[in-house]
């Protein structure tokens, strides 16, 4: 019986090294990925224990706070200490920035720029210990935004006086890529998670991932749509680059209809004739006629169009603002009758907001596509910069050159009668300010409602861009008539001009 | 002469005492910067308990091992700190939660156990004076434990069921709530000892042998199996998977050290596996122990209402432990610094997660040798013995410690399914504590009997043959 108890032994010795081993791996490797799990309540008590760093919105017309943490008076902490509650002072307007910050997770600046905000950042050490010495209470470093408070006030607005759908708009300076401002509607109230209440802060929780409007999605960066006509944008670049088209000037085929090489037909739109068929590429571009650029697709080719597109900064599912970008999407296409459709930005063509405002802001920068971001500084409690943005290049979407040509077309749009957006963003509506855009009114298949997703990007003012824009409003009808005078309103806002 | 070394082991009780009190006054150091209420009392009662266990071994088992009863001392007193320290969380001024599940008066209680635990301890001692004497109860004390195993599966839910867990396996009575399983792993453990003592030869025969192995006759498998369909009745009668294993567990391991044959170990091993499997797909509580050990930090999976924090039936519990051991770290927080609260029940199955939230790895390391220990001084014991009904049983009890331990901190800490069952000295309840005290007797008097040294053999210049005696 020996010789079992002996083997016995061995077993148990294998039980305790097995958990002395397994306690190792949860108490010295696993600590650290535990400790920021959303759902730990430990560190979430622990985020009331200090406080966190504000967010400012410090474009034109700011410095404003968007994001800070006060003490609370009167509730009974566990230490004694202060606590401190996290409060957004604009609410739902600065949501898609701001994000929240929770234990079940946060979002937006609160989460890419969570080791400033809750000064975890090793930066951020040295004056941690001061801190520690000297008994002040630990403090985040405060991240101050590009956003500019007078934009991102208008484009808020005019999303939300649009009638109720869904929408998403976004304004950047096209020489440095800083967004200025990043609305997306539906929205929601951050302040409504920063409650103490676990019990109280799931149901909140809950009630907004079920929302079926989805308010928690940041619309602006991480919802596709399909381009429609403000793709000719990249349609005529294409053009332009490849040599295809010689330029603004030259005449192109506009048939009425297109008969496409699989026998299929493209119509313009409301079946309308394009300066008698035989339009310059200019005019049949402020007048958005289809076939016309159905035609420059098809000479380019589906590959040259993607590659284009993949120079205005498409298909880069590796863009980051600091969050996450969604990629606006263009196929390769080898059919030509299937370019054709894609040309016009329809079948599967997807693009988000920041990505219309970023072909704008392209064609505005002489070509260059600056990197957006939103990060101007961060600062620390003891007001030393920790960190800046420096705008760098994130590609050459097209030679100056032609730049200046696509620019000139965009110019037509609004400043020419028969230009789609001459009477929302033309001179009947801004008077002398000249704004440089594209209308597109998309089918939108996958909303199935029969009302088109309208899109419009543009930059302002043509002759000195400032700002560029790119807005989606999700079934809102014609380009034209939804989506220029919410760029309108914000671009007004920005520039100071009425 | 060999010696009974009680005064090294009265030597390690000193040591044994003075760790507990230091790390009582430790809790009143890191709750409120004071020295503890109680520090006078509670230190002295225990001291008082443990010096009575101390002359009652040196009155009735002088032989015996002298590390066990330290070791015991050291984890019993570890828990009532522990205890301590979380029913002042969020009382008396302290900083954290209050923690409803613990009352105010639940150290005095606990320290009661203690005393009625040592007075079970010297009871043992005192009525066995040879293990093998309970030989003759085999079949007596399988029944009770038996009777002790059904009683909370055939009385109403709202006297057997702990509130909340689903978990049929106490009886209350007013207020007063014992759970008679833990008796049972005794009363069963010994006629496990009887049964395969008389039984071992006929099981340890061959039957035929496949892929190396001497497989059981097929009439011999009759005993395990009705030890594993007992297990299983329990399991979903009970809901109580742990004590389910930890039996089944005890079972198979003393057939093994009875019979010598590798066979019935695989059996009992592969037996176990598929009841579980074939429960967690019939019986949803047990299909959802799997889930939540998979899948513990799905947010589904994860939240419960925090208030009443008994109702947790999710992983909520289990991640809560995890984010407490998280914390710790290596070094821990220091006692009465974590945040152990947090945890629902952590008072019962996982108070190993508040030392690891407070004593860090490097404590939790330190308590599972201590554990280790106590099994290794166990199985010495059963090695020394010679006695077959005193070997097995001594290596049963050793080994179910062993077993208890792995499968309460293993789930836990995430490496094996959660299933409830107490941490042995540490967890708050008088049954376990008793039962573990009673457990510790037996194990002290085998070493006892091991020990012993052989009455003197007569000698007598003039005869050449020696006689022995025993």
């Amino acid at each position: 019986m020996n010789r079992a108890l002996f083997r016995l032994s061995l077993a148990c010795l294998v039980m305790f090294v097995l958990l002395l081993v397994n306690i190792n791996y949860v108490q010295g490797f696993e600590a650290s990925s535990l400790a920021s799990k959303p759902g730990n309540a430990r560190t979430f008590d622990q985020q009331f224990q200090y406080q966190r760093g504000s967010i400012i919105a410090d474009g034109t017309g700011g410095p404003l706070t968007i994001a800070n943490s006060q003490p609370v008076k009167g509730d009974s902490s566990s230490s004694g200490n202060a606590i401190y509650q996290r409060h957004y002072p604009h609410g739902a307007m600065y949501a898609p920035i701001t994000g929240y910050d929770t234990v079940y997770g946060a979002t937006g600046i609160e989460s890419a720029y969570n080791k400033y905000l809750a000064g975890t950042s090793p930066s951020l050490a040295v004056h941690n210990l001061i801190s520690l010495l000297t008994g002040k209470a630990k403090q985040g470093a405060s991240v101050n935004l590009t956003v500019s408070p007078k934009a991102q006030k208008a484009a808020y607005q005019a999303l939300l006086s649009d009638g109720g759908h869904q929408a998403a708009v976004v304004a950047l300076n096209p020489s440095t890529g800083a967004i200025l401002a990043m609305a997306s509607y539906p929205s929601y109230n951050p302040n409504l998670l920063t409650t103490f209440d676990g019990a109280k802060l799931n149901k909140i929780d809950k009630q907004l991932l079920a929302d079926p409007s989805q308010p928690l999605l940041n619309r602006a960066i991480n919802q596709t749509y399909p381009p429609g006509s403000s793709f000719k944008i990249i349609t005529g670049s294409a053009g332009f680059s490849t040599g295809k088209v010689a330029g603004p000037q030259a005449t192109i085929a506009a048939p009425q209809p297109l008969t496409l090489p699989n026998g299929n037909t493209l119509n313009n739109d409301a079946d309308e004739t394009c300066f008698g068929g035989h339009p310059q590429v200019i005019q049949a571009f402020l007048l958005s006629c289809n076939t016309a650029f159905a035609n420059i697709g098809m000479k380019v080719g589906g590959p040259g169009l993607q590659s284009q597109a993949n120079k205005f900064g498409w298909n880069d599912s590796n863009l980051t603002i600091p969050m996450q970008v969604s990629p606006s999407v263009i196929p390769r296409i080898t059919d030509q009758s299937l370019t054709a459709i894609s040309s016009i930005g329809q079948l599967d063509d997807q693009v988000t907001p920041l990505q219309e405002a970023l072909d704008a802001a392209a064609i505005a920068n002489h070509g260059k596509v600056m990197r957006p971001y939103l990060l101007q500084s961060v600062q620390a409690p003891d007001l030393t910069t920790l960190a800046s943005t420096t705008p760098s290049v994130l590609t050459q979407a097209v030679s100056s050159q032609v730049a200046s040509e696509v620019g000139s077309m965009m110019v037509q749009v609004t400043q020419n009668p028969d230009g789609t957006a001459y009477q929302t963003a033309g001179p009947p509506a801004v008077g002398s300010l000249v704004i440089a855009g594209k209308t597109g009114t998309a089918e939108n298949t996958v909303s199935g409602a029969g009302l088109d997703d309208a899109v419009f990007t543009c930059y302002a003012p043509a002759s000195n861009p400032q700002i560029a824009v790119g807005v989606i409003v999700k079934g809102g009808g014609f380009g034209a008539d939804a989506a220029a005078p919410i760029a309108v309103k914000i671009i007004e806002a920005y520039l100071g001009v009425h | 002469m060999p010696r009974g070394r009680r005064r090294t082991e009265l030597l390690m009780l000193a040591f044994a005492v003075a760790v507990v009190l230091f790390a009582y006054a430790n809790v009143g150091f890191g709750l409120n910067g004071k020295l503890p209420a109680g520090l006078a009392e509670y230190g002295l009662a225990f001291a008082a308990i443990v010096l009575v266990a101390h002359f009652a071994v040196r009155k009735l088992a002088p032989w015996a091992d002298p590390l066990l009863l330290p070791l015991a001392a050291l984890l019993n007193g570890l828990g009532i700190v522990m205890i301590y320290r979380l029913q002042e969380s969020g009382r008396n001024g302290n900083p954290g939660t209050q923690i409803t599940t613990i009352a105010a008066s639940t150290t005095a209680a606990q320290v009661m156990y203690s005393a009625l635990g040592v007075a079970a301890f010297v009871a043992v001692l005192f009525f066995i004076r040879e293990v093998r004497v309970l030989q003759r109860y085999t079949y007596t004390l399988g029944a009770i434990g038996l009777i002790l195993l059904a009683i909370p599966a055939v009385l109403p839910d709202r006297f057997s069921e702990i509130p909340g867990t689903g978990a049929k396996i106490q009886i209350a009575i007013g207020g007063f709530t014992i759970q008679p399983e833990q008796f049972a792993e005794l009363a069963l453990a010994v006629f496990f000892a009887g049964y395969l003592v008389a039984k071992r030869d006929v099981l340890a025969l061959a039957g035929r042998r496949f892929l190396g192995i001497d497989l059981p006759r097929a009439r011999d498998l009759g005993p395990v199996l009705i030890a594993w369909g007992v297990s299983l009745l329990l399991l979903v009668f009970e809901s109580d998977i742990g004590t389910s294993a930890l039996f089944f567990g005890m079972f198979v391991a003393m057939m093994y050290i009875a019979t010598q044959r590798t066979s019935w170990l695989l059996i009992g091993i592969l037996l176990f596996i598929s009841g579980a499997y074939v429960a967690s797909k019939l019986f949803s509580h047990v299909g959802a122990r799997f889930t939540e050990w998979l899948h513990p930090f799905t947010s589904a999976n994860v939240f419960c209402n925090p208030t009443p924090a008994a109702h947790c039936v999710s992983s909520y519990q289990l991640v809560q432990g995890l984010y407490g051991m998280g914390v710790g770290g290596i070094l821990g927080t220091g006692l009465g610094h974590g945040q152990p609260y947090f945890t629902p029940l952590v008072q019962s199955d996982f108070i190993m997660t508040a030392f690891g939230e407070e004593l860090g790895l490097t404590g939790l390391m330190a308590m599972l040798l201590i554990f280790g220990l106590l099994v290794q001084r166990g199985l010495r014991a059963a090695v020394a013995v010679r006695d077959p009904f005193s070997k097995l049983l001594a290596g049963g009890l050793a080994f179910a410690i062993a077993l208890q331990v792995f499968i309460i901190v293993g789930g836990v800490s995430r490496l094996i399914p959660l299933t409830g069952i107490t941490t042995p000295f540490l967890s708050q309840g008088g049954s376990s504590l008793l039962t573990t005290w009673a457990l510790v007797a037996l194990l002290m008097r085998v070493s006892d009997t091991a020990r012993r040294p052989a009455p003197q053999p007569i000698q007598d210049e003039g005869m050449t043959q020696v006689v022995r005696a025993g």
